[in-house]
């Protein structure tokens, strides 16, 4: 594969990990707490679809090879989600009384919860949606481009939400309101106002970004239902290098991760191509620089981020 | 006080949930004796579990001298415990890609080097950061360290994990040959259903002994440098790190020792693991087992020893229990079961009783301070409610 290659897979796998940070790095700031069931909360979105899709079908038409009926699942998949994620607040969450550790530890049973009742229910094993497998795009395989006309759904789609989240977060008045809540939650209060209905609404942005990054995780992938576990580090490696609570931070961290980890396949051909010295040390990172330490890489990397700046890149900058 | 001495006054000088865990953990032996005795659970099959327990426990020590100790974040057990095993794995095992052959001592010794090795090199950039950072960065670690176990054949063996691992007695004088010497005994307790012990529950047995070594010198351990000023340095830092900091004391390098204390222990589970299980493989460095310490933990009481041994116990129950349902009762994976569980039994802690179970009690004093009977009235709430440790650096 070229260089354009692996750029556009990490664009599309961007997008999810983009979808997925935004909610992550909300609930954050927000709810105060590093949210460790936001990957389950990732494989609800998906697996409602799944069931969704298998019930309405096709519906008919296609647009960019994926049936009507799977935009209706995709809604439906981000509806449950963000669902799911408000009835956990209302009844876990908030009737709680300790500190951000202990909602975080507590984030943990809810994730192992969530994923325990998917397993229940569809067995452990991988499965797919139910479209049609397509070819990838011909006009652009001969720059070596393999992208599939589902990867630019996923692409457009991602987009669409983050552009409509920019819109909401700027212009409206729930937006000015998140902003506030998110600087400095006691003054917005004394300002009037509503931080619980904040905080809820909170939730269903950050969870329906998610199920949304779900969906399209299983497009992308398949579905299983560790895929959103397996993902969550990726994503807090995102949202910590983006800068926890800056909604264009994960925006930023997220895109970045995603390439990084898409990109690692011709980093190793890079790095092959260098000449290190000492030899030993090319060695070494000739190992480690592979396609199976991809997601170790973004680990260290948010390690080396939380060591050196710990604000990432966005630095300081407000929601 | 002693138990022996006046059980009666004993028993009255426990708290609520003392006699509650202890009432809970009488009848649970009651029942496993009962279920033994009528050949229900295999008297091997026991010993497995108390093994099993022990090692539980012994994992719960480590993480509550990270996080009940010092207020550490831990998300690394699982890395911890997979290094203990491997390191004595690769030492011993037949099927070693590297060493090989070497005396369970010998693996005993590379494991906690290897963990020591690890421990620092977790521990020096991580310790640094705030508590939910230190969190998220530990997990991430414990993941790169995962893959690298996966991935790097030449030194693991990749997924195939190691065989050959002997038992952690083997070439020992006596100990090496002593299942095979004691006589098979069949008890006959209820008439119909004998108890057969044979050369398994004799092995079984020295691993129980052997678990019960290495629990019982890392509880003592643990409660006598608990009780120390080391340990009163650790608390302070707990619940305030800025307090310990003006106080003089170098809170970083108090971590440090906290966080290197608690990986041994960590790592002696997997040691003992290694040596009870006989194989080794990179799924026992899943996150899972980072957790499972985690509720063993919290719902003991942070801090508490005791607490980590009921927990451990409650793991064990859990484990094997939704094993048992699944074979006996109802036709239901035990995997996600088990998860379901687990994730219950955290967001019930927390939501009910986020000391735990067992909090620490008297923990301030030396017991003999105390004179006489009567316990101190316990706090409500633990100290975790007033540390306020969210915004510590």
């Amino acid at each position: 594969m070229t260089v354009l290659g692996y750029l556009a897979n990490g664009l599309v796998f961007s997008s999810i990990i983009v979808l997925g940070s935004i909610g992550l790095s909300l609930v954050y700031s927000i709810a105060d707490f590093a949210n460790f069931a936001h990957g389950d909360t990732m494989t609800i979105g998906a697996y409602s679809a799944l069931v969704t899709f298998g019930a309405v079908g096709g519906l008919g038409g296609a647009v960019l090879g994926l049936p009507y009926g799977f935009f209706v699942a995709l809604v439906v998949g981000i509806a449950v989600a963000a669902v799911v994620a408000v009835a956990t607040e209302k009844l876990i969450y908030e009737p709680l009384d300790v500190d951000s550790i202990g909602l975080l530890i507590t984030s943990i049973g809810i994730a192992f919860i969530y994923r325990a009742v998917i397993q229940i229910r569809f067995g452990s094993d991988f499965t797919r949606f139910d479209v049609r497998p397509l070819r990838p795009i011909e006009a652009l395989v001969p720059y070596g481009v393999r992208i599939t006309l589902h990867d630019v759904a996923i692409f457009g789609s991602a987009v669409a939400l983050v552009v409509g989240l920019h819109v909401l977060l700027q212009y409206t008045d729930l937006g000015r309101k998140m902003r506030a809540m998110a600087d400095n939650p006691d003054l917005a209060r004394v300002s009037g106002i509503r931080t619980k209905r904040v905080k809820l609404w909170t939730w269903v942005i950050g969870a329906g970004l998610a199920g949304a990054g779900g969906v399209f995780l299983g497009l992308f992938n398949q579905l299983a239902p560790r895929m959103g576990f397996n993902l969550l580090l990726v994503i807090f490696a995102a949202v910590i290098l983006g800068g926890i609570g800056s909604v264009y931070g994960a925006m930023a961290g997220g895109f970045l991760i995603g390439m990084i980890n898409q990109l690692t396949p011709f980093f190793s051909n890079v790095v092959e191509a260098l000449p290190i010295r000492p030899n030993w040390l090319a060695t070494v990172i000739e190992n480690m620089i592979t396609i199976e330490y991809a997601n170790a890489i973004a680990f260290v990397i948010m390690v080396v981020v939380l060591l050196v700046r710990p604000n990432g890149i966005a630095g300081e900058a407000a929601t | 006080m002693s138990l022996l001495d006046d059980p009666k006054a004993a028993f009255a000088d426990l708290s609520r949930p003392e006699r509650w865990v202890l009432g809970v953990s009488v009848a649970f032996v009651l029942f496993l004796l009962v279920a033994m005795l009528t050949g229900a659970l295999g008297p091997t099959y026991f010993l497995f579990l108390v093994g099993l327990a022990g090692m539980y426990a012994l994992l719960s020590f480590g993480l509550n001298a990270q996080w009940g100790f010092t207020g550490l974040i831990n998300f690394s057990v699982a890395a911890f415990f997979g290094i203990g095993a491997y390191g004595t794995a690769l030492m011993t095992a037949s099927g070693s890609p590297i060493a090989g052959g070497f005396s369970p001592l010998v693996g005993l010794a590379v494991a906690l080097v290897v963990a020591l090795a690890l421990a620092l090199l977790i521990g020096i950039p991580t310790l640094r950061l705030r508590a939910d950072y230190l969190a998220i960065a530990s997990l991430g670690l414990a993941e790169v360290v995962r893959l690298i176990v996966l991935n790097e054949r030449w030194l693991t063996n990749g997924s195939a994990g190691l065989r050959g691992i002997p038992g952690f007695f083997d070439g020992w004088p006596v100990l090496s040959t002593f299942p095979e010497a004691m006589p098979g005994l069949r008890l006959v307790v209820i008439p119909g259903s004998p108890v057969i012990l044979e050369t398994a529950f004799w092995q079984a047995a020295l691993n129980v002994l052997l678990v019960l070594a290495f629990a019982g010198a890392a509880y003592f351990v643990l409660r006598r440098a608990h009780r120390s000023p080391w340990g009163r340095v650790l608390r302070t830092i707990r619940s305030d790190e800025d307090l310990a900091r003006a106080l003089g004391k170098n809170t970083y390098s108090f971590k440090m020792q906290s966080f290197v204390l608690g990986s041994l222990i960590m790592a002696l589970a997997g040691v003992f693991y290694a040596h009870l299980n006989l194989y080794v493989g990179p799924g026992d460095l899943d996150p899972i087992t980072t957790f499972y310490a985690w509720v063993a933990v919290i719902l003991g009481g942070s801090g508490s020893n005791r607490g980590a041994l009921f927990g451990g116990i409650v793991i064990v129950t859990i484990r094997e229990g939704t094993r048992f349902l699944n074979d006996v009762a109802l036709p239901i994976d035990p995997a996600p079961l088990r998860l379901l569980l687990i994730g219950v039994v955290i967001v019930a802690v927390m939501r009910y009783r986020p000391q735990g179970v067992l909090p620490p009690q008297r923990e301030l004093i030396w017991p003999s301070a105390v004179d006489g009977g009567g316990t101190p009235e316990t706090p409500d709430s633990g100290v975790r409610e007033r540390k306020g440790g969210d915004d510590d650096e």
